[in-house]
Order: structure tokens, then sequence, then C-alpha cells
């Protein structure tokens, strides 16, 4: 827990490297898992 | 600790979370908004007899029915990796919450029995409409139910009320400060997300279909959507301004952090956001006027000139206050905070931005439904008009995640290592308050 409260930690609140890849990992998941999904929706529906 | 101390390697279990909820949200938004708008659609489809809102709303239920499956999916996924990787966090909202968890599993699970039922029984009920539409929003009824609880539970984590004693811990928790405006926020948005997605979609199909009849389908379906796009999104600025004012007073460090401190960028990206959509929809809006059955130039040319005053109110909104733009990367100019940028402060520049461009919206809209009623040539749009319905879809969803992003970091006030619960609970799941009423189940009983 340390580790992960040094992590986020930086007195100014400036961004870290880890914190920074961090961000972008999760917004690439976020739209990964969100495109798919409607996409696999969308091909399972369109022959009805 | 229950389980002991877990971590998630490479990613880290904070982003863990973030990635589950955000996904899970623009999913459960989504199926929400969309079955009140089918059901609605059902219903116009029933008054006024055009086939178009009976088509729309069937097709939109059966996609629902079929995405259920991702957004809950997702939803169990989160709760999974919340009690693995916050177990106290969990425990802390537990007995706090216990009673509005339990009835936001009933209105999901009320919610999961009438979406099929109504989708199932659509040609049966077929000459009994009324009693088919009731389904459809008795369904989005318990969508919005179970939406209102979690939105407890969400506006707590960032304004928790002070207990001080058992009546209070319900009472005063549920009603926290900012959980009507949060939630009159979210009921809003649930239309304006789906009306730009369905528009979005509805442009993509235009483009690529070739038979007339679906040119004239989806020319149609993009002008719908984006009514309940747009026609929502105008509302948004009050209400997020009752919201940003209830975070104001009652946690005013959160305030400071997303609105004048280093994070101040989040909001600048999401007046971007807004502008992108604004506009889009705006020059939508004047393109379509030229194929109004009966001519409308007059309207027209008055809508030119509502989408300059748009351009000019989304641009006074975007003007940051000083050139302190994104100090955690390094993106600063001449003395940072000390340099402040003309036009850029909220005052008054900022509130003249929000209060035009919902004045100039409603404007836009009443002579966008003005001519709607008369009626248009469908299947002539051009490219680039169903161009700016999917860059309005995909910038709605850029929205969300944004917005979901600045008020999860609202709680990070000292970043050190940040909030939980605000002031109660930190990221490491420590408790730093007694007067919080975040006792732990494992510590007996609560205040």
């Amino acid at each position: 827990m340390t580790e992960l409260a040094l992590l986020l930690q930086d007195g100014n609140g400036g961004a870290t490297a880890v914190g920074i890849f961090h961000f972008f990992v999760g917004f690439f998941l976020i739209l990964t898992i969100y495109s798919s999904f409607l996409g696999f929706t969308y091909w399972i529906s369109k022959d009805e | 600790m229950p389980i002991g101390n877990l971590d998630v390697p490479v990613i880290g279990k904070n982003v863990v979370i973030a990635v589950l909820v955000q996904s899970h949200i623009l999913f459960a938004t989504f199926i929400i908004g969309a079955v009140l708008i089918a059901a609605t659609s059902e219903y116009l489809g029933l008054v006024t007899k055009q086939s178009n809102y009976e088509r729309f709303a069937r097709n939109l239920a059966r996609f629902v029915v079929l995405l259920f499956a991702s957004g809950a999916a997702l939803a169990i996924t989160f709760v999974l990796a919340l009690v693995t990787l916050f177990p106290v966090f969990f425990s802390v909202l537990q007995n706090v919450f216990f009673w509005v968890f339990l009835v936001e599993a009933f209105m999901f699970l009320g919610q999961i029995i009438i979406v099929y039922a109504w989708y199932n029984v659509w040609d049966k009920l077929a000459y009994r409409k009324s009693l088919h539409v009731v389904f459809g929003f008795i369904a989005g009824f318990l969508g919005l139910m179970a939406m209102t609880m979690i939105d407890a539970v969400a506006s707590f984590m960032l304004t928790p009320a002070e207990v001080t004693s058992q009546a209070d811990l319900v009472a005063r928790s549920f009603l926290n400060q900012t959980m009507v405006p949060l939630n009159m926020h979210r009921f809003i948005g649930n239309f304006s997300y789906v009306g730009f997605l369905v528009a979005g979609w509805a442009g993509w199909r235009y483009l690529m279909t070739s038979r007339e009849d679906d040119r004239e389908y989806y020319d149609w379906m993009g002008h719908y959507g984006l009514i309940w796009g747009f026609g929502f999104l105008i509302m948004q600025p009050v209400i997020g301004y009752g919201y940003l004012k209830g975070i104001r007073e009652s946690a005013p460090d959160s305030f400071n952090t997303i609105m004048l401190g280093d994070k101040s960028w989040v909001f600048n990206l999401l007046v971007i956001w807004i502008a992108v959509m604004s506009i889009a929809s705006t020059a939508y809006f004047v393109h379509k006027l030229r194929f109004a059955i009966r001519p409308m130039e007059t309207l027209r040319k008055l809508s030119v000139g509502a989408l300059g005053f748009t351009a000019l109110f989304t641009v006074l909104n975007i003007i940051p206050a000083n050139a302190n733009l994104i100090p955690q990367i390094g993106l600063v100019f001449g003395q940072g905070e000390a340099t402040k940028i003309p036009l850029g402060s909220m005052y008054p520049w900022k509130y003249i931005g929000l209060i035009g461009l919902m004045l100039v919206g409603f404007f836009v809209i009443a002579l966008y439904l003005r001519a709607t009623a008369t009626g248009f040539y469908w299947g002539r749009a051009s490219r680039w008009s169903q161009f700016a319905l999917m860059a309005c879809a995909v910038t709605v969803v850029l929205t969300m995640v944004t917005m979901g992003y600045t008020r999860e970091t609202a709680r990070r006030v000292d970043n050190n290592p940040a909030y939980l619960i605000n002031g109660c609970v930190k990221l490491d799941q420590s408790l730093v308050s007694e007067g919080c009423p975040t006792e732990p189940l494992t510590e007996g009983e609560s205040k």
C-alpha cells in the first residue's frame, strides 16, 4: 500500500511517468471494452 | 484486513476500478436512456401513426436487450473487483448503504424482467399498444431508480454528511448535499448521451446504405437523435452549475481542485467537448433547414446567426483563466498562474459563455422544431452533415469519460494519497475522521 501511496504522491500534484501511463492505459481499455462490446452486440443482431 | 491487501501488477488497482466503472457507466447510461427514448418513440408512433417511430423504437429495444448482458457483466465484475481490492472501503459503504444497495439490486432485477417482457410481447400486444408503452416506461423508471440509488453512494463519496445519530445515517447519507443535483445531472444526461449516439449511428448507416428507403429512414433517425441529444444538452449548464455549487458549498477543497487548481484543465477539456457538440449540432440544423418542405429562408438565416453566436460563446468557455494550463506535464507558459489570460476568468466571462450557450441553444432548437412541424425532405442530407452527427457521437463518449474522471479526481484534494470518501477514508483505506459515518462492520456498531 505504501508503494501505491508513493506513486500517487507528488508534493505539487505533478504527474509521474507511471501516473501518465496509468491514465492512458485506463483510457485505452475503457474505449476498447466499450467499442468491442458494442461491436459484438451489433454483429450478433445484424442478420435479424 | 478481511482478504489481505492485494494489488494489480502493471496498471494498479485504481485503474482496474476506473476502467470497469467507466465502461459499465457507458452501457448503463445507454440502457436507461435508450429504454426511455424507445418507449417515448413507441408512444409517438402510436399517436402520430408514423412508421419511423415504431421501427426505431423496436430496433432500439432489441439492441438494449442484447446489450444488457454487457452492462450487467461489467457491473458484477466491478463489484467483485471492489470487494477484492478495497475490502475495508466496501464494508464501510455496506455499513452506511446496505438498504440502498438492496433496493438497487431489486430495481435492477425489476428492470431486467420488464425490459425483456417489453421486447418479447411486442407483437402480442400490438393491439394493446398503450399497455405495451407502459411496459417500456416502467422499465425506464426502474432503471432510473437503480441509478438514483447508486447516485446516493457516488455523491456521498464526494460530499459525505456528518452523521450524529442512527436516524441521520440513512437520511443524511442518502440525501447528502450533492445527491439531488447529481441525480438531475445524470437524468438529463441519459437522454442527451443516447440521443447523440443514435444520431451518430444513423449518420454512419446513412453513409453506408445504398437503398433509398433506408437512406430516408436513417436521415430521419439522425435528425431525431440529434433533437434528443442537443435538446437535453442545453439544459445541462444550469444543472451542472447547481451540482458544482453544491460541491463548492460542501466540499470547497474539491471544488478548488477541479475548478481552480492543477486539475482545472479537465474542465477546459470538458468545455472543448461541449463546444464540438454544440457547433456540430447547430451546423447540422442550419444544413437541414435547407430541406424543409415549406421553404423557411428567414428561419435559416436566423439559425446561421445562431451558429455564429454558438461559436462565440463556446470559445468564451474554452479560454483558460491563466497560463498554468496542464502543470502535470509541464504545459505552463509565462509566469504560470500569475499570467492571466484575457476573457479567461470565471466571472463574468464563463457565466456569459454558459448562459449565452443555453439561450442560443434554446433559440436554435425552437427554430428547428418549428421547421420540423412542417416536415423535411428525407434522404437528401449531405455527407458532411452526417460526419457532424458522428463527431457528436464520438465526442459525447469522450465527455462521459472526462466527466467521470473529473468527479473522481475531485477527491484528490491533497493527493496524499487522496480520499475514497472525502475527508473520511483515504485511498489506502485508512479512516481519518471521527465525525464521519465510516466505521466498518468489523468495528462494531455504527454511530
